[in-house]
């Protein structure tokens, strides 16, 4: 429980997500109890399908557990209807996968711009933000650029312009240099390392050892549970 | 209308024509018997009750008219006359009947207003005891051949709907999946399922009139492509197809709601999974 409870973002108590299979139920998380402050830089190892991008996903309202307490900024996740949870997603979580996800039909600058809109906020604003994020990710000159048009690393530097399109204050990423080479997958790791310098709390899910080292937390987990954690 | 009456003329036949008799009776010939036999307005012909040409009659050809068409008679060639009710009884009475006592056992009367053939046929069975006037529609029962035709159109149109139903939900689940991925990248960004179903509501509403326009307007240009063949096929004026308001309407009544419930409740199915699948695809 570090820290005063104003900058807690996310706290999960005891909780646990079982997956029903035909093979019978898969425990992926197991009782795991957890918090992120804000600004907070944290990375989640483990082996594969130990259950870390599952926790990522409880922590950031995707999914929900099936056991234990979801708490963001104070309050049960499991009470919110899709329509409140659907609303912390788009205002205060930004998302970044290993595949990009991006919208395809959709420029660059309009799959950053989406969020936005669907926030409600004004044209001028939106064009403003995404001219500003797009610039901050260094594709200022390819806003109008399709994501079949861009390479890998550069579709990933406009899926975290998009995901810091509304200014959440918890950005979460799963594996998010897992399609790129060394090189880009630098760049991708400099680029958060901003933005969490910028305030915007960070939890990366990665087997990049060098990119979890340049976390200040690192949680490894291990069948589903959080094993050890390290500070530095 | 004058005492006219129009018979088939199995029997009666056409004989050598004249142009001298002056005091025939005129009748008036279908198009197509003028066609078929080389005749012409003013022209003298005989006609006779029997095939042999026994009893014939000399009339002058005062006119040549289109038939009524007749679904129930469609492919047989209307060879028709019709004559002054006198001149058909003078011409059909039996050497041994008197005149004056023949009789029939039903006419056609048609009504200028066909709107009053309730009131008329009511009017005329009081003013004459032991005649039974009936409006026609109500003399052909429920077996009339109108009757039936509007049965088999609506049991081919609901066949097609139910057909086209069943089409349009697979079409709409196909497309839909199609756009799985998409629509999970929205839950995930943070649009609720309310918005996306309204979005899609709205798409389904909107590519669903477009698309019974469009079907009304393929619709109303093959109209007059298929009654020309048709009508050139069976040398009929009967109408194959009409495109009413009324069907028009019909047709975006049924089509609008269809194609819009089967758009939503596709994408339905698909937004109560997971967002995270829907994306990974």
């Amino acid at each position: 429980m570090n820290g005063p409870p104003s900058s807690l973002i996310v706290r999960a108590i005891g909780v646990s997500r079982q997956f029903t299979m035909p093979a019978g139920p898969v425990t992926a998380v197991r009782d795991v109890t957890l918090e992120i402050g804000a600004g907070e830089h944290a990375a989640i190892r483990g082996p594969s399908g130990c259950g870390k991008s599952t926790l990522l996903h409880m922590l950031g309202c995707v999914d929900s557990p099936t056991a234990g307490t979801l708490l963001f900024d104070g309050q049960d996740v499991s009470s919110l209807s899709d329509a409140a949870r659907s609303r912390l997603r788009l205002r205060q979580i930004g998302f970044v996968f290993q595949r990009f996800f991006l919208l395809p039909m959709l420029t660059a600058a309009e799959n950053v711009e989406l969020p936005q809109a669907e926030a409600g906020a004004a044209r001028d604003d939106r064009t403003r933000r995404t001219r500003e994020l797009l610039e901050f990710v260094g594709l200022g000159a390819r806003s109008d650029h399709r994501p079949s048009q861009l390479s890998g690393g550069e579709m990933q530097r406009v899926a975290i312009a998009r995901a810091l399109a509304n200014r959440p204050r918890l950005l979460l990423a799963d594996e998010p240099t897992g399609e790129l080479d060394q090189s880009t997958g630098e760049q991708i790791a400099a680029l958060l390392d901003r933005v969490n310098a910028d305030g915007t709390a960070l939890v990366i899910v990665t087997h990049d050892g060098v990119l979890a080292d340049r976390a200040r937390r690192v949680l490894m987990m291990k069948d589903g549970r959080i094993e050890r954690e390290s500070t530095r | 209308m004058p005492s006219v009456l129009s018979i088939v003329l199995l029997a009666l036949a056409v004989t050598a024509p004249s142009t001298q008799d002056g005091e025939a009776p005129p009748i008036l010939v279908t198009r197509q018997l003028a066609a078929s036999e080389g005749l012409e307005q003013g022209q003298i012909i005989r006609l006779a009750p029997d095939s042999r040409g026994e009893g014939g009659r000399p009339f002058r050809i005062a006119g040549v008219y289109e038939p009524v068409p007749d679904p129930a008679r469609l492919g047989t060639l209307p060879r028709e006359v019709r004559l002054h009710l006198p001149d058909l009884l003078a011409l059909t009475r039996l050497p041994d009947v008197p005149a004056g006592t023949e009789y029939v056992e039903a006419i056609n009367i048609a009504l200028v207003d066909p709107a009053e053939a309730r009131n008329f046929a009511r009017d005329l069975n009081a003013r004459m005891p032991g005649v039974s006037a009936r409006p026609a529609a109500e003399a052909a029962g429920s077996g009339a051949t109108f009757q039936v035709l509007r049965r088999f159109h609506l049991a081919i149109a609901l066949v097609t709907i139910i057909a086209s139903t069943v089409f349009l939900l697979a079409l709409t689940i196909m497309l839909v999946d199609e756009r799985r991925e998409t629509v999970g990248l929205l839950r995930l960004i943070g649009l609720p399922v309310r918005r996306i179903l309204v979005q899609i509501f709205l798409e389904g509403l909107l590519i669903a009139t477009a698309g019974g326009l469009i079907g009304l307007l393929l619709a109303s240009a093959s109209e007059s492509l298929i009654n020309a063949f048709f009508q050139w096929r069976y040398d009929t004026a009967l109408v194959f197809v009409r495109i009413t308001p009324y069907v028009a309407a019909a047709c975006l009544a049924v089509a609008v709601p269809l194609g819009t419930i089967a758009t939503v409740t596709a994408s339905w199915v698909l937004l109560r999974r997971n967002a995270l699948r829907l994306a990974r695809r």
